[in-house]
C-alpha cells in the first residue's frame, strides 16, 4: 500500500526487538521487546505527542524514524516514499528530510566547537552552499530560533550560552537544512519550566515558519497538551491510545491513561477531583505477555480475556482509538 | 515555638570569578508536623539552603550571616562533632539524585542498617536489622529484599529505599530536595503519597526542595517562593498559589503546562537571571518584569505583608 502524500509518516506493525546475548553458560535471557506492532500515522504539519514513562519505547521509536536503528519487522514510509530498510546514499539523502533535537543540550552539543561551526554542520555533510551562503544560513537560523542579533552567538562556544540557549542552537541545527519531518525528543527535560515553555513556544513557530512536521517525546501529558494536535499513549512497546489531545487527556479511554493522569500532582485544583483509580496497589500475577501489557496492574482487567488476548486499538470517537475490552 | 526558626540566613561561596551570595538573608519557621515547599529555578539557591541547614556546605561555602534555631539551639554554633549527633539523629536529608545516593558494593539493607549504628554505640546489630525490617515495610519495600544490591532495584525502590534512610533514626525534621525529580509520574505519585502518611503517622516536619510547581503546591502546608538567591514570596499553599503577588511567582506560574482548564498560551520569562557575584542595586526581579516601577532598579525592595502570614518582596505589590 502506498501512503497517500499528505502523509509524513507512515508505519505499520513494526516491531523492535533488542536481541539478549546467550551467556558463557548458555543459559539464554528473554529478548527485550521494545516496540511491538506499532503503527501511526502523522499528517503533514501536524504536532504529534508520543507520551510515555521510561522503558515504554517512545524513544526507540523516534530512533527507528529516524534512522540510528533498524526495525526488525514492519515497514515504515515518509512523506510517500518507503525507508524501512535504507543504506548508503539512499540513507544519507533521507537524513537531509528528517532532523532530531536531542534531550540534554549540554551533552548534544560539541564543547569544541563554536555555534556557527555546530549550526552549519549539517550544510557540510550535505556539501550545499559556498561559504557565505552558510554563513548567511546560519545566520538566518539563529534569527528564527530567537537567538538575536546572531552575530552576537554564531562564534560563542557552548560553555558561553544558558541551557535555553543551547537548546535553542540544538534546534537551530535540526532546522538549517529544512527538514520536513523533526522528531524532538524530551527536548525540555533538562530545563527549567519558564525555559521550557521558550522552547515550546520556538517548536510552535517553527511549524508555521518552515512547514515542518512534529513528533514530540515526552513523559508529561501536560506539556503534551499544551504542544500537541495529537496524542498517543505507549506502554511498553504498545500503543495504547491515541487520539486528539484534548480528547485523551479531558476523555481518556484507557485504563493506563486514566492512571497516568490520576498520578500528576493536582495543581491548582481542589483535592475533590474524582480520581480514576484504575492503578492496581498491589501487581497482579498472570501477565504472561500474551494479553495486554497492562493487565498485571489494571484494576478493570478481567483474567482470561485480557490476560490471554491482546487488544487491539479500536475507534471509541472521531478519530479516538483505544486498546482495551473495556 | 516552632521547630525550625531561621533567621537572616546568608550563605557564600568563594569562586574564581569573586565571591557571591548564593543565599542573601532567607528568614522563615516550620511547626511541628508541619511542611514547607521552596521553589524556584536552578541556581536560585534552595539546594544550598537545604545544605546549609544540614551543615553540609562544600568547602567554598560558607554561613556568612543569620542563625538557625532548630528546637532553639542555634545550630551555627554547635562544633562539628556536636552537629554531626544532629545530623541523621534529628535532621535527615533525602538528596537529590539519590538514585546515585547508594552504594553500590553494599547490600540495602545493610546500608540502612548502617545508619543507625552509626548514630547509637549501644545499638546491637540484630536489633539494626529488625528495625530496617520494619521501615521497609513501613516504605512498602518487601523483606526479602534487604540482601540485594542496589542495582537489584527500581528506581522507584531505591528512591524508597533511601527514605527508609532518612527514617531510620527517628528524626524530627527530613529535608527532601527533588527526591522524586528523576522518577515516571506513576512512581513519583505512589513516593508522595508515601511521604504524606509517614508525616502523618510520625508527626514530621518536611522542608520540601523542588523546581516542580505542582509538586510543592501537592505537598506543601506553606511555600517560599525563590529568586536569586532571595526569597521573594512567602506565605501559605492556597494564598500563595491561588492568588499570588511577586510578579516572579506570577510569571513562573504563567510558565507551567497544567491539564485543566482553558489551553492558554504559556508565557515565558524573558530574560536570564541576574549574575550574583555583582547583584544589581535594586530588586533582582526588575530587569525581567513586566511592570517595574520608577524606583525599583535603584533601591532594594522591601517586604510587604499582604495578610498575616502572605508577604512579598516587592515595591509594587502593595
Amino acid at each position: 500500500m502506498n501512503p497517500k502524500n499528505d502523509q509524513i509518516v507512515h508505519i505499520e506493525d513494526v516491531c523492535k526487538i533488542y536481541k539478549a546475548k546467550g551467556s558463557f553458560f548458555g543459559t539464554r535471557k528473554k529478548d527485550v521487546v521494545a516496540l511491538d506492532r506499532v503503527s501511526l500515522t502523522i499528517p503533514r504539519g501536524e504536532i504529534f505527542g508520543l507520551v510515555g514513562e521510561s522503558g515504554s519505547g517512545k524513544t526507540t521509536l523516534g530512533r527507528l524514524l529516524i534512522g540510528l536503528e533498524e526495525t526488525s519487522s514492519g515497514k515504515m514510509f515518509l512523506d510517500g516514499e518507503e525507508v524501512t530498510h535504507l543504506k548508503g546514499k539512499e540513507l544519507k539523502r533521507f537524513r537531509r528530510k528528517v532532523q532530531m533535537i536531542f534531550q540534554d543540550p549540554y551533552q548534544s552539543l560539541n564543547p569544541q566547537r563554536s555555534v556557527f561551526d555546530t549550526v552549519s554542520e549539517p550544510l557540510k555533510i550535505h556539501k550545499i552552499g559556498l561559504g557565505s551562503d552558510k554563513y548567511e544560513k546560519a545566520r538566518q537560523a539563529l534569527q528564527a530560533v530567537g537567538l538575536a542579533p546572531p552575530e552576537d552567538f554564531l562564534h560563542r562556544y557552548p560553555h558561553r550560552l544558558s541551557g535555553g540557549q543551547r537548546q535553542r542552537v540544538a534546534i537551530a541545527r535540526a532546522m538549517i537544512l529544512n527538514p520536513k519531518f523533526v522528531i524532538a525528543d524530551e527536548p525540555t527535560s533538562m530545563l527549567d519550566a519558564s525555559i521550557s515553555a521558550q522552547i515550546f513556544n520556538i517548536l510552535l513557530k517553527m511549524r508555521t515558519d518552515f512547514d515542518v512536521t512534529l513528533l514530540f517525546i515526552t513523559h508529561s501529558l501536560a506539556a503534551a497538551r499544551y504542544l500537541c494536535d495529537r496524542i498517543a499513549v505507549i506502554y511498553r512497546g504498545n500503543l495504547m491510545e491515541i487520539g486528539p489531545g484534548e480528547e485523551v487527556i479531558g476523555n481518556p479511554i484507557h485504563p493506563y491513561t486514566k492512571a497516568l493522569l490520576d498520578a500528576i500532582p493536582k495543581f491548582g485544583q481542589k483535592e475533590t477531583v474524582r480520581r480514576h483509580g484504575t492503578l492496581l496497589v498491589r501487581e497482579r500475577k498472570g501477565g504472561n505477555g500474551v494479553g495486554c501489557a497492562f493487565f498485571s496492574r489494571c484494576s478493570v482487567a478481567e483474567e482470561g480475556q485480557c490476560s490471554m488476548v491482546k487488544p487491539v486499538l479500536s475507534e471509541r470517537g472521531p478519530g479516538h482509538r483505544a486498546a482495551c475490552f473495556f | 515555638m516552632p521547630l525550625l526558626s531561621v533567621e537572616n540566613l546568608t550563605v557564600g561561596y568563594n569562586t574564581k570569578h569573586g565571591s557571591l551570595k548564593a543565599v542573601d538573608r532567607v528568614s522563615f519557621t516550620l511547626k511541628e508536623g508541619e511542611s514547607l515547599g521552596f521553589v524556584g529555578e536552578s541556581g536560585c539557591g534552595k539546594t544550598t539552603m537545604g545544605m546549609a541547614l544540614m551543615g553540609l556546605l562544600p568547602p567554598n561555602g560558607s554561613v556568612r550571616e543569620g542563625e538557625i534555631l532548630f528546637e532553639g539551639t542555634d545550630l551555627l554554633k554547635l562544633s562539628s562533632e556536636q552537629m554531626r549527633q544532629v545530623r541523621w539523629s534529628e535532621i535527615a536529608m533525602i538528596f537529590q539524585a539519590a538514585m546515585n545516593a547508594l552504594n553500590p558494593v553494599q547490600r540495602v539493607g545493610a546500608q540502612v542498617a548502617e545508619a543507625m549504628l552509626v548514630h547509637d554505640d549501644l545499638l546491637k546489630e540484630e536489633a539494626a536489622l529488625a528495625k530496617v525490617e520494619e521501615l521497609f515495610d513501613l516504605v512498602g519495600i518487601p523483606r526479602d529484599r534487604m540482601l540485594d544490591y542496589p542495582h537489584q532495584y527500581s528506581g522507584g525502590m531505591k528512591q524508597r529505599a533511601i527514605i527508609a534512610m532518612a527514617l531510620a533514626c527517628n528524626p524530627k525534621l527530613i529535608i527532601a530536595d527533588e527526591p522524586t525529580t528523576a522518577l515516571d509520574v506513576i512512581v513519583q505519585d505512589q513516593i508522595l503519597e508515601e511521604m504524606k502518611q509517614l508525616q502523618k503517622e510520625f508527626n514530621l516536619s518536611i522542608i520540601f526542595i523542588s523546581h516542580d510547581i505542582s509538586i510543592v503546591a501537592d505537598m506543601c502546608h506553606d511555600i517560599g517562593v525563590m529568586y536569586a538567591g532571595q526569597l521573594v514570596e512567602y506565605g501559605p499553599r492556597e494564598a500563595v498559589f491561588e492568588s499570588p503577588v511577586h510578579p516572579y511567582t506570577k510569571a513562573l506560574l504563567a510558565s507551567f503546562p497544567t491539564l485543566t482548564g482553558e489551553k492558554t498560551d504559556l508565557a515565558p520569562i524573558p530574560g536570564e537571571t541576574p549574575n550574583l557575584v555583582r547583584p544589581p542595586a535594586g530588586c533582582r526581579f526588575c530587569d525581567r518584569c513586566t511592570k517595574p516601577g520608577s524606583t525599583c532598579k535603584t533601591e532594594p525592595p522591601q517586604w510587604v505583608a499582604i495578610s498575616e502570614e502572605h508577604k512579598a518582596l516587592c515595591c509594587r505589590c502593595k
